[in-house]
């Protein structure tokens, strides 16, 4: 009988939880808006979900928050997504983990009539269109124009004259895809550019270190680095660092994290692509009850983007 | 004393689930139901697989791994113009294989189950990045994702090869003496052995069985997403290990059933549905997970405890 026990402690930290939370039908007059993360272990997406709840008390929204615990479980952010459509929610609003993997999720929201709107990350739109997924719009950065304005940087900073390495995202993911395309295209152009070396850190912090240095001791001609996201970037100055190198290789990153720009400030790393947000998530929410109210959207909304260097970090 | 500790763990679940009845009304409706028991159904079925090595006094940290590659040889010869029934064929027989590696390594080579699948854990994802070069398999055809999406009635296709798949495995684990020597191994190797049995044989084939019900996920899992992902299947030898061990499978070896491991699983997914239907903090729901878990061996310890004096 003590399993018995134990499981009503159990059922009891969910009371307690949900007091605390609040469930998710108060108040039917507020409309509910389901904001679906990729993860919530990442600032990128903290920043998110603070713009995104401020929006939502300002326009009186009930926001259900909900993330998968890793960036990149596909699975779990669908479960997340059918378990919220049966709370009756009016909107899903959604970071995808998965350009096409997501769209079974979205499947499930368009057979419960759930308008969908794409925040960051883009909904391939073939698998979306062959599935009969409509989107309401997409609010996100220029991921491409993002890249371009880290590899411009690159080459004018450097007199068009580097050897290259790149830590990529994800491979396969959108995001991190387009960031590279646009630094690719961006130093094409200058002959004394060369890109040495382009692997896969999967947006980690760790991963971007062991894969630097790995790089650094196969290729000791490095002098900058791109990464397509900070914390990569981040992981990549410690292996500079470790490799007594520091200030000797030029670093660029996309996000600029606070920690991206403490090391602006201090000088380890020379640049970052500032991305919004909290812009986006206050955005997001803004659209989703355009949409409830049945006004028309904008197909892609487009929330600024900033190059954040040593002269105007703050 | 098993029966009793079965019995309990169904009562936690009907306890939990009336809990949530009672905090929230979209629980208990059919179409969540529903949606619990096929979310459920791929834990379950990887869950089957580690009900029979852990009987057998082992434990298999590469399932998720060798979800990943059945998925992506699947994905694969999908694309590559093979028919359903190949493709369906090599996939399980590479979940298959795999396993059977895992049992040959650690019944021939004398190794602990634990290293000898951490290193396959490892080779098996690795594989399956490769052979993919890190991207997602995807787009199928409607036929195939008939397995994720068709339903019988209500009933969505997940959850009936679920259904198939624990009575086979109990009919096997229960009628058969391949099954009785799963407990028997488990429960004391050397005797085993000393009573004529093929041990290294049998152990081989658990853990080829354990493959192969990664692949049978993988399959259901690739119809759902629509995808095949290298990086699938991260972390489910631990979900399938949960569902294993709350279910009251003792991780010594030669106790529980599966009938256990399926409630088991079972709690995981309602627990999971129901946070996130009260809109729990994603934090908060891994802390109650956790928590969950380590109450429930810590009720088999006690039990356990108090059979002995």
């Amino acid at each position: 009988m003590k399993n018995t026990i134990a499981l009503i402690l159990a059922a009891a930290a969910v009371s307690v939880s949900c007091n605390r939370g609040g469930p998710a039908t108060t108040n039917s007059d507020r409309p509910t808006v389901a904001l679906v993360l990729k993860t919530l272990n990442h600032p990128f997406f903290v920043d998110m979900r603070r713009g995104a709840q401020e929006a939502a008390d300002r326009l009186g929204v009930n926001l259900q928050v909900q993330a998968a615990e890793r960036e990149i479980d596909v699975e779990k952010q669908m479960q997340i997504v059918e378990n919220m459509i049966q709370t009756g929610i009016q909107a899903l609003v959604i970071t995808p983990s998965g350009s096409r993997e997501i769209v079974s999720a979205l499947v499930k929201a368009k057979n419960a009539k759930v308008p969908i709107i794409i925040v960051d990350t883009r909904v391939d739109a073939k698998a979306a269109a062959d599935a009969g997924v409509k989107t309401e719009t997409f609010v996100g950065s220029d991921n491409y124009a993002g890249g371009k304005l880290a590899g411009e940087y690159l080459v004018t900073s450097t007199g068009g004259k580097a050897h290259v390495a790149i830590l990529e995202g994800i491979p396969g993911h959108e995001t991190g895809d387009s960031r590279m395309r646009g630094f690719r295209d961006a130093v094409k152009g200058a002959a004394g550019v060369t890109i040495v070396a382009s692997q896969p850190a999967n947006w980690e912090r760790d991963q971007g270190f062991n894969v630097f240095q790995n790089m650094l001791q196969a290729h000791p001609d490095i002098d900058s680095v791109f990464a397509c996201s900070d914390l990569m970037a981040l992981g990549a100055i410690e292996a500079i660092r470790a490799a007594g190198k520091t200030g000797a290789i030029k670093v660029i990153g996309f996000d600029a994290l606070d920690d991206a720009k403490k090391a602006i400030a201090a000088g380890t790393m020379a640049a970052s692509v500032a991305q919004f947000p909290s812009e986006m998530g206050k955005a997001a929410v803004e659209s989703a009850v355009k949409v409830i109210r049945g006004e028309a959207l904008p197909a892609d909304i487009n929330v600024k983007l900033a190059l954040v260097t040593k002269d105007n970090v703050k | 004393m098993k029966d009793a500790r079965q019995f309990g763990t169904l009562i936690g679940l009907v306890l939990l689930s009336a809990g949530l009845w009672i905090l929230t009304p979209h629980f208990l409706t059919v179409s969540n139901l529903v949606n619990v028991v096929e979310q459920t159904s791929i834990n379950a079925i990887v869950a089957v697989g580690m009900t029979f090595v852990i009987l057998s006094g082992g434990i298999d940290l590469s399932v998720g791994s060798i979800v990943a590659l059945a998925g992506v040889v699947l994905g694969t010869s999908l694309q590559s113009g093979h028919p359903l029934a190949i493709a369906l064929a090599l996939a399980l027989a590479a979940g298959t294989a795999a396993g059977l590696v895992n049992g040959a390594l650690i019944s021939g080579g004398g190794l602990p189950p634990f290293i000898v699948t951490l290193g396959t854990m490892s080779i098996a994802r690795g594989a399956a990045l490769l052979f993919t070069e890190g991207r997602p398999v995807s787009g199928f055809d409607a036929a195939f994702r008939l397995l994720a999406t068709g339903r019988v009635g209500f009933v969505p296709a997940p959850v009936i090869a679920m259904a198939v798949v624990y009575a086979a495995a109990h009919l096997v684990l229960t009628r058969t003496t391949f099954g009785r020597y799963v407990y028997a191994i488990g429960g004391n190797e050397e005797a085993t052995r000393l009573s004529g049995v093929a041990v290294r044989f049998h152990k081989t084939m658990i853990y080829g069985v354990s493959g192969l019900m990664s692949a049978i996920a993988a399959v259901l899992l690739t119809a759902r997403l629509n995808s095949a992902q290298p990086i699938a299947g991260i972390n489910y030898e631990l979900d399938a290990i949960a569902a294993t061990v709350i279910g009251g499978t003792s991780l010594m070896g030669g106790e529980g059933t599966l009938g256990g491991t399926l409630v088991g699983a079972l709690i995981m997914g309602v627990l999971r549905n129901g946070l996130n239907l009260l809109g729990v903090s994603s934090f908060l729901q891994q802390i109650v997970i956790g928590g969950v878990i380590v109450i429930a061996v810590l009720l088999d310890t006690v039990l356990k405890r108090k059979n002995r004096t």
